[in-house]
């Protein structure tokens, strides 16, 4: 039993071309072109990754195009974000989930037609419509962006978080305080023990990065799973191991009993300036195994 | 994508009420009043205003955190994740209200922080009750 996770990239977005007329003058009879269709999510183990960088989409016509995929709403909320870069990422991150949705359900359903409901915990879902005409897919997503860089993991039948981050991401306060506030003792004495402050600071990141995937995979929210309740450990072997942190279980009021530790974690480094961490539920005894194809 | 403040309360304008005899404020929720109000011709909610000072100070620690272009409006109104804050962000300027006002802000409180008026309020309230 393997569990496969690929990391795909994206330069442009497959999208079905528009209503006509066609605009005429257009560059690029590509930005119709359909990409391959992904390959196929085999099993409940697999993982697929989209990312793209924002930076390297600058041709208007076609961010104009994207645009139109997203729901009023999207387009509002994009819109309220403060200033045109982060406006620009808010409506490519909707744009990168409709169309890579659309690709695993074999173009079946339109970009535009996907709705989205959230958990009372706020995680967003696809909210499939229930005529009997339509079919669903047991598609689980899960975005994260940086100011460069935007992800969206896919995956069939399970429950999925994905956090990505800049490896040289500084932080204002130092790596220890922030280590010594929010995570465990355990994890604190890990990163205390690093002399180089570069590496510490990048051992901090990919920590963070895979609690912050485990959270989000959980879809409780940050208060559903606080940071200092779990301890993620990253081994020699690159076995990445979680446990619950059972002092401050064992003392809290609301212990730990909806933090599991049946879950799945990849790491990975993204264009060599990021970490990315996966994370999928996992029910099976199987041994695993992680394959990184570009 | 942060997974802090995934859902926004938004709330009218606070007002500030008058000819009210003072009340503490300790317990009030955002849905109700707790002191009687002489009738008035008009409704208005009335809600627990932060204070102004401490709105500021918000601001202030925000911009440092996200290190904004100098012009960018921040107020009470402001959203942290339409600011871009991600949730690293986030929890460094929580660490740096905790710091600037001697107060400890639980995982719980933290999640239903969507604007800087929120934390304000949050923040009032905490001190308060020291």
């Amino acid at each position: 039993m393997h569990h496969r996770l690929l990391l795909l990239r994206r330069g442009a977005m497959s999208i079905p071309p528009p209503p006509a007329p066609r605009m005429p003058g257009v560059a690029g009879g590509r930005l119709f072109a359909s990409l391959p269709p992904p390959p196929p999510l085999q099993s409940p183990r697999e993982v697929h990754v989209w990312y793209l960088c924002p930076d390297e989409l600058i041709d208007r016509s076609q961010l104009d195009m994207y645009t139109e995929l997203l729901s009023p709403s999207e387009r509002k909320n994009a819109l309220a974000m403060n200033g045109p870069r982060l406006q620009k990422d808010a409506m490519l991150s909707r744009a990168l989930l409709r169309t890579t949705l659309s690709r695993y359900t074999d173009a079946n359903i339109d970009p535009r037609s996907f709705e989205f409901k959230k958990n009372k915990f706020g995680k967003p879902e696809i909210l499939w419509q229930s005529d009997e005409s339509s079919m669903e897919w047991p598609l689980h997503f899960n975005i994260s962006h940086t100011s460069s860089l935007i992800a969206c993991g896919i995956a069939m039948d399970t429950p999925i978080g994905i956090d990505v981050e800049e490896k040289k991401r500084k932080t204002v306060k130092s790596i220890l305080s922030l280590a010594r506030r929010y995570f465990t003792p355990l994890e604190v004495d890990y990163l205390a023990k690093i002399s180089d402050s570069d590496a510490q600071q990048r051992e901090f990141i990919k920590l963070w990065t895979l609690k912050e995937a485990y959270v989000k995979a959980l879809g409780r929210g940050f208060s559903g799973a606080p940071f200092n309740r779990f301890s993620i450990q990253l081994e020699t072997n690159s076995r990445i191991q979680i446990s619950k942190a059972t002092k401050v279980c064992n003392d809290s009021a609301s212990g730990c009993d909806y933090l599991s530790e049946n879950w799945r974690f990849a790491l990975a480094e993204l264009n060599s300036s990021y970490y990315m961490s996966v994370c999928i539920e996992d029910n099976s005894r199987g041994l695993y195994s992680l394959f990184f194809l570009m | 994508m942060a997974a802090i403040a995934g859902s926004v309360v938004s709330f009218a304008r606070p007002v500030k009420a008058v000819n009210v005899s003072p009340v503490p404020f300790a317990g009030l929720r955002k849905d109700n009043v707790a002191f009687r109000l002489h009738p008035v011709s008009q409704k208005f909610a009335v809600l627990c205003a932060a204070k102004k000072e401490t709105v500021d100070k918000v601001c202030d620690i925000v911009r440092k955190q996200l290190v904004l272009p100098e012009g960018t409006e921040v107020s009470g109104a402001s959203k942290f994740t339409d600011l871009g804050a991600d949730s690293l962000d986030t929890v460094e300027i929580v660490m740096g209200l905790e710091e600037a006002f001697k107060i400890t802000v639980e995982e719980s409180s933290a999640q239903s922080i969507g604007t800087v008026e929120d934390a304000a309020e949050l923040i009032d309230k905490l001190v308060e009750a020291k």
